[in-house]
């Protein structure tokens, strides 16, 4: 296999005297789609937190390319590469759906305060660019009727699909999407599967996803990972994962026959 | 209306805006007295020390000073809020309001104690300028007009949005790369030196300088301004310092009545325009555009 993109290595977490993660480690490759299931409370938030740099970790390393960035802030990593979306949805609601873009996209291009006040022609290129890729985001995601509205004003599916579009306007090579399909209906989830395949053919992503819904997962994933109370318990492909005797067990409880 | 009472409405629309601009970041700062201090004092001092700023013995001063002046009043302001952000921008909400109250006093006391400011008294004198109240007009507007100016720039550049988008989600803000400690302290000096230009202005305005100038009441007063205006758009700030320095004069016929009925409306304000007399949905109905 090539150059991991992403990779743990025996990454703890501890709250006070719990144990959120033990000492988990994998790696995930370049373009790939990997799935992170387990039941509540099994850690996989704060797995995400940990590698967007959201949350400390205890100890144990990420490494970014082989380079380790466990002590870098949230902002350098998302400069780095990773971006992310947030379970309970995490807009900024008092600015309009195309301003939550052109803030993510301020750093694509980069311009400078100065030209900024003085309205200089390097600043309105910029702008210009910005605004260019915000349209062509909210037109892949299906926002563009929607570009004037406040975001805390949106229905619920429209709100996920922005956080996901500001995520990709910081153009990442690795997209952490925390439960994206929650409270949506099957055939929404399926068309929200498709879309993640989509979004990863035109932005070259890599992703990791979190999610409850299983089936789509198993569609979805070429390989995942199973948590369960912060250990890694198994990892494989989806095939291997539904006949691990170890995941079924945490799942159902107890041995099946 | 004489214009005095203007002059004084415009460098309390100049506060209000310094007050506005850490709050437009989502931060609660309280510190603006404090570099308004800062700088008045440096002007005070320079002014009836330093020969070389060629005040006259009949005190009166040439234009190129004044203006100097609120150049190094605003870089002072500025230096120290570099200095003191660092440090106490670490802090969310309420303690960072704490902590600007207490760098408000620790300036107070520094200028009532130090051998060269004047003690209680302060520092009197002070040349000016301009042989009219008159004369003040047109720099504090020209102050406010670039103060305005730039928060109206501010909105539509990436500095600006990074400011609102901290003030709705600071997380959510460093996870799409912006570097919130910088983006916070930014808005805090900038805050800083506008206060410090007007504490200049002011030193010469008023005639004497003393420790009084920045005071926690000061703290209050200027943070009333931006919550009766609003703090959602730059002209609430301004709205908010003009009328609110303005209503005490104003009342002055009623009596003693007056405080109350200013309290009242610092009361009621806030009870019957919950976002401050100036927002965003108002502009955009008599301007038809967003600010």
């Amino acid at each position: 296999m090539s150059r991991p993109l992403l990779e743990v290595r025996e990454l703890t977490c501890r709250f006070g005297g719990l144990v959120a993660l033990d000492r988990v480690s994998f790696a995930v490759q370049p373009g790939e789609i990997f799935g992170l299931i387990g039941p509540n409370g099994a850690g996989k938030t704060t797995l995400f937190n940990l590698i967007s740099g959201v949350t400390p970790a205890t100890s144990g390393e990420v490494l970014w390319r082989s380079e380790p960035i466990t002590g870098l802030p949230p902002y350098r990593r998302n400069r780095l590469g990773v971006a992310r979306t947030f379970q309970n949805l995490r807009l900024f609601d008092g600015l309009s759906v195309l301003d939550n873009l052109l803030v993510a996209l301020q750093r694509q291009p980069r311009s400078s305060t100065l030209a900024g006040l003085l309205n200089g022609a390097d600043h309105r290129r910029a702008e210009q660019q910005r605004l260019e890729q915000a349209w062509q985001l909210l037109e892949e995601l299906g926002l563009t009727a929607l570009a004037e509205r406040d975001a805390g004003t949106l229905a619920y599916g429209d709100r996920r699909r922005l956080e996901i579009a500001r995520a990709l306007a910081t153009r990442p090579e690795l997209l952490l999407l925390d439960e994206p399909a929650a409270g949506m209906n099957p055939s929404e989830k399926d068309s929200l599967c498709d879309l993640i395949g989509e979004l990863r053919q035109r932005h070259q992503l890599t992703v990791m996803v979190i999610e409850h819904h299983v089936p789509l997962l198993m569609r979805l994933c070429e390989r995942m990972a199973v948590l369960d109370f912060g250990v890694r318990i198994a990892l494989g492909t989806p095939e291997q994962i539904r006949h691990d005797p170890k995941v079924i067990e945490a799942y159902l409880g107890g041995a099946v026959a | 209306m004489d214009n005095g009472l203007l002059v004084q409405m415009l460098l309390g629309a100049l506060l209000g805006v310094s007050v506005y601009l850490p709050l437009a970041a989502g931060q609660l700062s309280l510190a603006t007295p404090a570099f308004y201090a800062v700088g008045g004092t440096l002007a005070a001092l320079l002014s009836t020390r330093w020969s070389l700023l060629g005040a006259t013995p009949e005190g009166s001063l040439p234009l190129p000073s004044l203006g100097l002046e609120l150049v190094l009043g605003g870089a002072l302001a500025g230096s120290l809020a570099l200095l003191v952000g660092t440090l106490v921008l670490r802090l969310r909400g309420i303690y960072l309001a704490i902590a600007t109250i207490a760098l408000v006093e620790i300036v107070r006391v520094a200028i009532l104690n130090l051998p060269f400011t004047g003690g209680a008294v302060g520092i009197f004198g002070i040349p000016q300028p301009f042989a009219e109240a008159s004369g003040y007009l047109l720099p504090a507007l020209a102050l406010l007009a670039l103060a305005g100016w730039g928060c109206q720039r501010l909105e539509v550049m990436p500095l600006g949005r990074a400011m609102a988008a901290i003030r709705d989600d600071e997380l959510a803000a460093s996870c799409i790369g912006i570097n919130t400690t910088r983006v916070k302290l930014t808005a805090f000096v900038l805050s800083a030196v506008l206060a410090g230009s007007t504490g200049a202005l002011a030193a010469h305005f008023l005639n004497t300088w003393n420790a009084r100038q920045g005071s926690f009441d000061a703290s209050i007063t200027t943070l009333a301004f931006v919550i009766l205006g609003g703090s959602r758009t730059w002209l609430g700030p301004v709205v908010g310092g003009l009328l609110l320095t303005a209503l005490p004069e104003l009342l002055r016929p009623v009596g003693d009545v007056r405080l109350v009925l200013f309290g009242l409306v610092i009361l009621l304000g806030p009870v019957l325009a919950p976002r401050g007399l100036i927002t965003p949905a108002l502009l955009e109905r008599l301007g038809g555009r967003r600010p």
